[in-house]
């Protein structure tokens, strides 16, 4: 799967997951922020996202707060997590 | 361990060698803090609020670390002063508060303590007060909730005698600027001599890694949760070799799901006790829910209802513990003592485990450039979520999916001045004319009406209709992911004619309570497709072509007309 393919996956699982009804794939640049000022995620959609990942591709996130939430400062950021840790 | 009231100071009492808190394996020092380092703590508290005292004798307390922030609620006791904890760190709440003291901690211009120092005890009396809170500006204007020691002493007392803390230590997912943090991951931990956890544990990952390293080191935690972590364990991690370290589970701030109940409880292995109460009550009743949907008044306190079926309350808690107090939550009571909650009586809403004013976010979404006036509403969608509905100047009305996304964007920012990411509204419908009904009410009918593409993929988004000179004008929006719109990731999606056929009989159905049926097309033309996103009119009128009913369709947009022509339909009386 190429890159781009992942990305856009990642983008259909969030908007489905968190069920934003006004935003398309095509919305979220991969490296704009997703929380807060960017796509305006919240602290309740971080928990919801955790799970979707563990669920779709087996990744379990690390238990250290801070970096394992780096990797959801952006759209890149998450495809790179997937790509190095999913259980295929 | 002995109990010690708060009274008692027993951050004066306990032994030197104890532990005060536990610092977590993913801290840089992991291990047990002494209680005569944190006295070291206490102390740069002392010298630093020696500093900067002022007239005011009061502090506006917000840190992120418990041990901090537990050192500095004691500099601020000795000293006899007031300790004012903000419920968030937001600019809106912070401002509203910036006169009251002055600020001590994480928070935007807060003091931080510098190196350990020792203590120094005087025999100054404690504060009258012992913290004052305010629930946050996102219930309106900020309300001061102060707390005396003899309440807080009850409270703790009470908790103790149903569920005294037996664990090695206690780990907290909530904030302790907020009562119930306060209480069950500072208070009670300081009155009960029992560590607690030096970081906040938001995440299940977190909380797993934490649990691991008791487990290795044979020790028991107490767990201070709340619906939002509790409701998403995931079941992947593997829990049970951690879950012999997991003690009692404490959830407050909403009623859990009995869903989320059971599988916090098969996954943890250890029940979850909920505590119901709010700021301003401390703590009213429990349940753990495998044993009951009921809610068990705490010892010591007494409840009735009214005609009304609002809460009355007599309890230690209170602040006169001798008169009853009525609330605004709704209950009914069970025939075993117990009661149910209804739900509130005015429009405060628990978002996120945080409470909100549906009121003043309405007032603060009708103070927007180009609203001319808003409405939100609750939407139970996977979490309690809010909906808006506003009314725009016809100049900032949004014709397509990017306009509709920036109108978003623009107010959601400006809202989150005043309010947290979570209670921001998430799904928007922006109307021209004020929905009512033959009454002039916003029904409940009305507001299902314009909310119910979210639970049908297959409707369109509905956002207004009226009468015009020969038919029906009804104002509605392609939604973004409708089931008939076409096309894949490189092509532009688009909606099919036949999508818009389907639209105006199940429109005309409604309007004009049409039995016919669709029996076939005569001269409908589509000029240009609708994209998704595209804010449109359907003007329907019926009409007879000789002996038979027709559904006259047009379909404009701010890009043009859409469609334009003739349904023919099946004489009714057709219909087997």
């Amino acid at each position: 799967m190429t890159t781009t393919a992942l990305e856009h996956e990642l983008k259909e699982m969030i908007i489905e997951t968190l069920e934003l009804e006004d935003v398309t794939p095509a919305d979220i640049d991969p490296d704009e922020p997703l929380f807060v000022e960017g796509l305006g995620l919240d602290s309740i959609d971080a928990l919801e996202l955790g799970l979707a990942l563990q669920k779709r591709y087996g990744i379990t996130l690390e238990s250290d707060a801070e970096s394992s939430r780096q990797h959801f400062a952006n759209l890149r950021s998450l495809a790179a997590l997937v790509e190095a840790r999913r259980v295929s | 361990m002995r109990h010690l009231e708060l009274q008692a100071r027993p951050w004066r009492e306990r032994d030197a060698d104890a532990c005060i808190a536990w610092r977590p394996p993913t801290d840089s020092a992991a291990g047990w803090v002494s209680v005569s380092a944190w006295r070291q703590r206490i102390g740069a508290w002392q010298a630093l609020l020696a500093r900067h005292t002022d007239a005011r004798g009061a502090w506006l307390l917000f840190d992120s670390d418990p041990l901090e922030f537990s050192a500095a609620l004691v500099a601020i006791w000795e000293r006899g002063e007031q300790a004012i904890l903000p419920a968030d760190d937001q600019p809106a709440t912070l401002a509203a508060l910036r006169d009251s003291g002055q600020p001590l901690g994480t928070l935007a211009g807060g003091l931080r303590a510098g190196a350990d120092r020792d203590p120094a005890w005087s025999n100054r009396p404690l504060p009258a007060v012992a913290v004052t809170l305010y629930t946050s500006g996102s219930t309106g204007e900020p309300q001061r909730l102060d707390k005396r020691f003899a309440q807080l002493d009850a409270e703790l007392a009470t908790q103790r005698a149903l569920w005294p803390y037996t664990e090695d230590l206690v780990i907290a997912q909530v904030s302790h600027q907020h009562i119930y943090g306060l209480l069950f991951l500072i208070l009670r931990p300081l009155a009960e001599g029992v560590p607690f956890a030096t970081r906040p544990c938001p995440y299940p990952e977190t909380l797993h890694a934490w649990l691991a390293a008791c487990a290795g080191a044979r020790l028991q935690a107490a767990l201070v949760s709340a619906p939002p972590a509790l409701s998403r364990l995931p079941a992947t991690l593997d829990w049970p070799t951690v879950r012999h370290a997991q003690g009692r589970i404490y959830s407050s701030g909403a009623p859990l799901s009995r869903a989320a109940s059971d599988l916090a409880q098969a996954l943890l292995g250890s029940p979850v006790h909920e505590v119901y109460g709010s700021s301003e009550t401390g703590g009213i009743a429990w349940r753990v829910q495998q044993q009951g949907e009921s809610w068990r008044t705490f010892p010591g306190l007494t409840i009735r209802s009214d005609a009304e079926q609002r809460l009355w309350l007599r309890s230690p808690h209170l602040a006169d513990p001798q008169s009853w107090q009525r609330q605004a939550d709704r209950i009914v009571l069970d025939p075993d003592g117990g009661f149910r909650l209804l739900g509130r009586a005015d429009r405060i809403v628990k978002i996120g485990g945080k409470r909100l004013s549906l009121t003043a976010m309405d007032r603060a979404l009708g103070e927007l450039e180009g609203v001319r006036r808003a409405q939100t509403v609750t939407l139970n969608r996977r979490e309690l979520r809010l909906g808006a509905i506003v009314e725009l100047d016809p100049a900032h009305v949004p014709h397509d999916h990017a306009s509709h996304r920036a109108t978003v964007k623009r107010l959601r920012r400006d809202l989150a001045r005043r309010f947290e990411t979570p209670a921001l509204p998430r799904y928007w419908r922006f109307v021209e004319t004020w929905p009512t009904n033959a009454q002039g009410k916003l029904s409940a009918t009305l507001r299902e009406r314009l909310f119910a593409d979210l639970d049908d993929r297959r409707a369109p988004r509905w956002l207004g209709e009226r009468a015009v000179a020969d038919g029906i004008e009804v104002t509605l929006e392609v939604p973004e992911h409708c089931r008939y719109v076409d096309g894949h990731f490189d092509a532009q999606p688009v909606v099919p004619g036949v999508t818009l056929v389907h639209w105006a009989m199940q429109l005309a159905r409604r309007l004009f309570a049409l039995e016919a049926d669709f029996a076939g097309l005569e001269r409908l033309r589509f000029p240009q497709p609708l994209l998704p996103g595209d804010r449109f009119r359907l003007t329907l009128s019926r009409g007879r072509v000789k002996a038979r009913e027709s559904l006259m369709i047009t379909c404009e947009s701010a890009r043009g007309q859409h469609a334009s022509g003739r349904l023919m339909l099946t004489e009714s009386h057709d219909v087997a």
